[in-house]
């Protein structure tokens, strides 16, 4: 302080501020530290530890008599169940490209919100849809069955009936 | 400069004009504004404001009222045409319960078209008032609804015996005081499927008959046969206070739709669940084909008329109904919108059918028959076929019926035919309880007139035979219907697990013998003109060779 | 203890005062009387904090109808109205998934004015996008964001992000059908960097598009949530970043001296018409000390300021004008037009077709050919480009004029030409042959991500704008170009988007030729 306080320049022209003012940058160095840490504890706050959703993994009860090719959809689920000879599957039914719920068409799943069009194993055949279908894992046998919703397995992957 | 000054002067202007209108839009043309300025009480003229009903219970805040003002809570001595009129009386008092419980519609709403659900996006319409007791369905699941025919014949009954002249019933009858003038009277009967009744009634009524000398009780009531009575008793149970619907039901489970759709988890699984089939939302149907408006009940209708046609990959066959039967049908469907009310507030055979799984048709052998098997089946087990399907067996045929024990149509139903039609009654979370299979068994033995078949042989299995010489001639006479394999093709598949597991091997000996009369099964013991008389011994390597495709048990 | 003041001559005062009271009210508010003269005009301007935003005197150019068309004052009347009307929905609304919807409904049915007023803030929020969107253009084609005014240009660009932000965290808030799956393609989008990192494979590692849908609906599906993020987005967080950014935006205003005018402004003015307040009578006698850091405004003693006009009435009369245009304009549409509410969201059947606001549907167009270029990629590239057009055009020639700089309005006309040239036709094509997964089905996706219709559009504004930069030798011909290119497109699309995709996203000529649903 003293050292500019001697210095003889201009009013309007005043000595740059000193390279090496230990305090000041020390001082503005921990505020910005000290920010910097709030804001990533902050950051953190936006996603809850535990996703407050319903769990992802349900079971589900086959109709007896499902044919082949024809899925079941249980109830407020986004997944459709298949039945053929060699066993049970589930495609989810969420469409790959944004998100919206895809409709069993003739030769396969058409998404109605921009027209993506999948195979009957979920392979895209048409439009925007970046990725198939996923193929969700299933456990079980007899009547009932698990989904889980989060694991998916390979295409082609059936659980004998 | 001044240009701008005009700019604001106009808009301003233009601004004002426009709130002025809105201000006159909102506080005198509004739809029901009108509509309550046309009403008078008695004191004078009605009040106008907006009323509602409000029913926490059922999370309704129904608006209709504003227009319907007869019907709102405490309004009384309102006159000026249909919407003074109070609600008629029923169950359930419109100020406790609110109106779109029943009704449907957007109670919210303050608009006549957007109330009544006329509008796009409210997936809910109002149900048409024709159809009004359908609106029941979102709470109250009648149990116990027998086949139309035994609800007419109950009906007729309790006209018979004019047990009319003392109590009443759907608004009828109940003129004659038993107690004499001042005295008590017949309690109404409307609603005694609900409310329930007095289990002695019978021997009440024969004890007061016994005690007067003369009087009504003396003249109007006689001694009652146990059927009749039975008969009485089961039309009693369908006395709800919804007539109609009751009648719809019971022409639903005379038809036998629920061999293939299931109603609250009973039922076949051939056709879609029919459960919330009330609460379908127009917006989301295809009415490229249907007559009318686009209304979920002319949806209904047409549906049911021709499936294929308004449904393209429909599986379900034509029926053939008339106009009556299909309004019936379409009454009870919307019926159907089992809603999530609050389990707390469910009526008593809600809960019954919920809870205690009990039945909504009766338990008798000819409405369990009727309501689950008669769709294929056929109403008298004539059997049945529809385009494009393989004809269903005729299973009260005499000659079936003559060969096949109890036990084998019991594992059948209950077992059912493993990737063929048949549904498997027993195995099923839906499905039949063993004394309701046994009824549904004694029911085709009384329709088809054939006693069980005493067995000679107390073996189940004692056929012992060259399958290779079966094969043969199973190829000659057999694969043309039966299929190669035993597939099934014309005819039902023979080489199915659980036909070869129920059955014994005189029943399938008996079968071949003596065919089925009035299908296309042949007797085979005897000559035809397309094959010659099979010996016993013939017969048996068929069944050996039947017995072949049959799982070898290790 | 002065014994001179009787107690009675108190008492007099006192109520003496108390009946002047009203009277010294008014004039500590007003403390400059009625405004007549130059002094107690400029003193009505910079005594109250609001109007002080106005420079007391305005040029006459700055003041001409074809100089800003009112945008930017109609951009600020919408803001106004949603504000106050939003304020009003508050009232009523409830942010949970199972009350949103009623609340709307009771907002229409039972609540006096209710409907009124949601539908002039739907309203007045429409017209905002559209008031900014040219309000950008026109600062665009007038050359406005030149030197001094970068800044603000991209102040300008922050505000036309977040009035979009603003329409589209509304958009979720009645909870119905609409709404849901327009937010469930939005948060979709905002995703889509995993059709890159999923292409690439590295999702597992690096997820990006996870963690911004993540943020944005704070749970994996859209629900309770989402419904109050947005609510808290769209009635808090954006509505103070946008206060926040129109206050630097009017004070650089005023820092980078008014409007944009051309050099020689005053001679192309003339003189001022006759029913102007006169300019002042006497010139400064002295500068002005705090004027003189000003950049490049010092008033120079003994010399009139020319061409301006005092601020009070003029200006005033002219953004009150505007104002109230603005009010009207959606007061009308909103008596006549309602606001659509469909049917409650229902999750396990979408719309079809879900549509997004008509503003977005150029967009949800191109993210129906990809959804990370047409929903992340394009959308970056333009705002980048649009960022940078005052950098990299430093030019002086054209400023304050309408299509000025070299080319002119016959490029403009040119670039409004090859813009809706080369969108229809890659349109057509898109439409009429479908695109490279039906010619090769097995083609990578990134081969898909980075080569289709959006991007291709994208590539041949930016070829013919760096060809009009060769021929003119000049980068405002080549941006001239490239701008006007890019609003052809966006209108070309959102016309797309809004009158000819119908159930699927597929092409109908007229919605009567949707299949009957």
């Amino acid at each position: 302080m003293s050292e500019t306080s001697n210095h003889a320049g201009s009013r309007l022209d005043p000595e740059p501020i000193p390279r090496r003012d230990f305090l000041g940058l020390s001082s503005l160095g921990a505020m910005c530290a000290s920010l910097i840490f709030a804001g990533v504890g902050i950051f953190r706050l936006p996603k809850a530890a535990v996703l407050s959703s319903p769990s992802k993994k349900f079971k589900v009860a086959l109709p007896e008599s499902l044919p082949a090719g024809q899925g079941f959809t249980p109830p407020g689920r986004s997944v459709a169940l298949f039945r053929d000879e060699e066993g049970v599957y589930a495609i989810s039914l969420v469409c790959t490209h944004l998100g919206c719920i895809v409709k069993s068409a003739p030769e396969g799943f058409e998404c109605p919100c921009h027209g993506s069009r999948f195979a009957a194993d979920g392979a895209v055949a048409k439009g925007p849809a970046p990725r198939a279908l996923p193929w969700l894992q299933v456990s079980g046998a007899g009547v009932e069955y698990l989904v889980d919703e989060d694991a998916t397995v390979p295409p082609g992957t059936k659980v004998k009936a | 400069m001044n240009k701008n000054k005009h700019l604001l002067l106009w808009s301003s202007l233009g601004t004002l004009a426009l709130l002025a209108g809105a201000a006159v839009q909102e506080n005198i043309f509004r739809e029901w504004r009108q509509t309550q300025k046309a009403l008078a009480t008695e004191s004078g003229p009605l009040d106008v404001h907006l009323r509602q009903v409000v029913a926490p219970k059922m999370q309704a805040a129904d608006r209709c009222v504003s227009c319907h003002v007869g019907m709102a809570a405490g309004e009384q001595g309102i006159s000026g045409g249909p919407l003074a009129a109070p609600h008629k009386p029923v169950g359930h008092d419109p100020a406790e319960f609110g109106c779109t419980v029943c009704h449907a519609g957007q109670g919210r709403a303050t608009d006549k078209a957007d109330a009544h659900g006329d509008v796009p996006f409210w997936p809910d319409p109002m149900i048409p008032a024709r159809y009004a007791y359908a609106g029941c369905g979102t709470c109250h699941a009648y149990v116990g609804i027998p086949t139309e025919s035994q609800l007419t014949g109950g009906q007729a009954i309790f006209e018979r015996y004019d047990c009319l002249a003392c109590h009443r019933l759907d608004g009828r009858g109940g003129t004659l005081r038993p107690g004499g003038a001042g005295g008590m009277e017949g309690p109404d009967l409307s609603a005694a499927g609900l409310a329930g009744y007095d289990r002695r009634w019978y021997e009440k009524h024969l004890k007061k008959r016994e005690e007067s000398s003369d009087g009504p009780w003396r003249i109007s009531f006689g001694k009652i046969e146990e059927p009749d009575r039975t008969a009485l008793e089961t039309f009693l149970a369908t006395r709800t206070g919804a007539a109609k619907l009751v009648e719809a039901k019971a022409l639903f489970h005379t038809l036998g739709c629920q061999g293939c759709h299931k109603i609250s988890g009973v039922g076949g699984d051939e056709g879609p669940d029919m459960s919330r089939v009330g609460l379908k939302d127009p917006g989301q149907l295809n009415f490229a084909h249907v007559p009318g408006k686009p209304t979920l009940a002319n949806w209904l209708s047409a549906h049911t008329r021709e499936p294929g046609k308004i449904v393209p990959d429909s599986k379900m066959p034509v029926f053939g109904l008339n106009d009556a039967e299909i309004d019936l049908l379409t009454y009870y469907m919307l019926s159907l919108r089992r809603g999530d009310v609050s389990e707390s507030l469910w009526p008593k055979d809600r809960l019954r059918v919920e809870r205690f799984k009990e039945r909504e048709f009766a338990a008798d052998g000819a409405t369990l028959y009727a309501t689950l098997c008669s769709g294929c089946h056929g109403p008298n087990g004539e059997g049945r076929r529809f385009p494009e399907t393989y004809p269903f067996p005729a299973i009260a045929n005499p000659d079936f019926l003559a060969a096949a024990t109890d036990q084998f149509i019991q594992d059948t139903i209950k077992m059912g035919r493993p990737g063929r039609r048949m549904p498997a009654w027993g195995e099923n979370e839906g499905g039949l309880r063993d004394e309701e299979i046994a009824r549904i068994v004694g029911h085709l033995r009384r329709i088809g007139g054939v006693p069980e078949p005493k067995r000679p042989i107390a073996e189940r299995r004692w056929v012992k035979a060259d399958a290779a010489a079966g094969g043969k001639l199973y190829a000659a006479y057999c694969a043309g219907c039966h299929g190669a394999k035993g597939e099934g093709l014309e005819a039902p598949a023979l080489n199915n697990k659980s036909l070869l597991a129920a059955a014994d091997d005189a029943y399938l000996v008996e079968t071949i013998g003596r065919g089925r009369r009035g299908t296309t099964m042949q007797s085979f013991g005897e000559a035809s003109t397309v094959h010659p008389a099979l010996s016993p011994a013939e017969i048996e390597s068929l069944v050996a060779y039947l017995r072949s495709w049959e799982e070898k048990k290790p | 203890m002065s014994n001179e003041t009787p107690p009675k001559s108190a008492l007099r005062e006192f109520l003496g005062n108390l009946v002047s009271a009203p009277g010294r009210i008014y004039r500590a508010a007003f403390r400059t009387g009625t405004p007549t003269t130059d002094r107690t005009r400029s003193n009505f301007i910079f005594q109250n904090v609001f109007l002080h935003l106005h420079a007391v005197r305005t040029h006459r150019w700055s003041l001409r109808w074809s100089t800003t068309m009112g945008l930017g004052i109609a951009a600020l009347a919408a803001f106004l109205i949603t504000l106050v009307t939003g304020i009003l929905l508050m009232c009523y609304y409830k942010p949970s998934p199972e009350d949103a919807y009623n609340s709307i409904k009771d907002i229409h049915f039972i609540v006096p004015t209710g409907r009124f007023i949601r539908n002039i803030h739907r309203w007045a929020a429409n017209i905002m996008v559209i008031t900014v969107i040219l309000h950008m253009a026109r600062v665009f084609f007038t050359a406005a964001y030149r030197k001094p005014r970068e800044f603000n240009w991209l102040i300008g660009m922050g505000l036309l992000v977040t009035t979009l932000g603003l329409s589209f965290t509304g958009y979720l808030l009645p909870w119905d059908q609409l709404a849901y799956w327009a937010i469930t393609i939005g948060a979709n989008i905002a995703q889509s960097p995993r059709e890159v990192t999923d292409a690439l494979n590295i999702t597992a590692s690096f997820d990006p598009g996870g963690m911004q849908r993540q943020l944005l609906l704070g749970s994996d599906v859209v629900g309770e949530e989402a419904l109050i993020r947005f609510n808290l987005l769209h009635v808090m967080v954006l509505p103070l970043l946008l206060s926040a950014l129109l206050a630097v935006h009017f004070w650089r205003i005023r820092k980078d001296g008014g409007l944009t005018r051309p050099e020689d402004a005053d001679k192309l003015l003339g003189p001022p018409p006759a029913d102007t307040y006169p300019v002042f009578t006497e010139a400064p006698q002295k500068t002005y000390h705090l004027a003189a850091i000003v950049r490049g405004r010092t008033p120079a003693v003994n010399q009139a300021p020319e061409n301006t006009i005092p601020s009070m009435p003029h200006l005033f009369y002219a953004e009150l004008g505007v104002f109230m245009l603005t009010v009207l304009v959606c007061v009308g549409l909103a008596m006549f037009l309602n606001a659509p509410l469909k049917e409650l969201a229902n999750p396990s059947v979408p719309e079809n077709p879900a549509k997004a606001p008509w503003y977005f549907l150029g967009l949800q167009e191109l993210v129906s050919f990809s959804a990370f270029m047409g929903g992340t990629g394009i959308p970056a590239i333009v705002l980048i480009g649009l960022g940078l057009i005052p950098f990299l055009d430093r030019e002086q020639r054209g400023t304050g004029e309408w299509f000025g700089g070299p080319g002119g309005w016959p490029l403009v006309k040119q670039a409004i030409a090859v813009g809706s040239a080369a969108t229809l036709l890659v349109e057509t094509i898109a439409i009429r042959f479908g695109w490279l997964r039906e010619w090769f089905p097995h083609i990578p996706q990134l081969v898909i991500t980075f080569v289709n219709p959006g991007t291709i559009i994208a590539s041949i504004y930016a070829v013919y704008s760096i060809w009009l930069v060769k021929r003119y030798n000049s980068a405002r011909a080549g941006a001239l170009g490239l701008f006007t290119c890019f609003l052809c497109g966006f209108l070309i699309l959102t016309a797309i988007g809004t009158y000819f995709r119908g159930p699927n996203w597929d092409f109908y000529w007229s919605p009567a030729q949707w299949p009957k649903h």
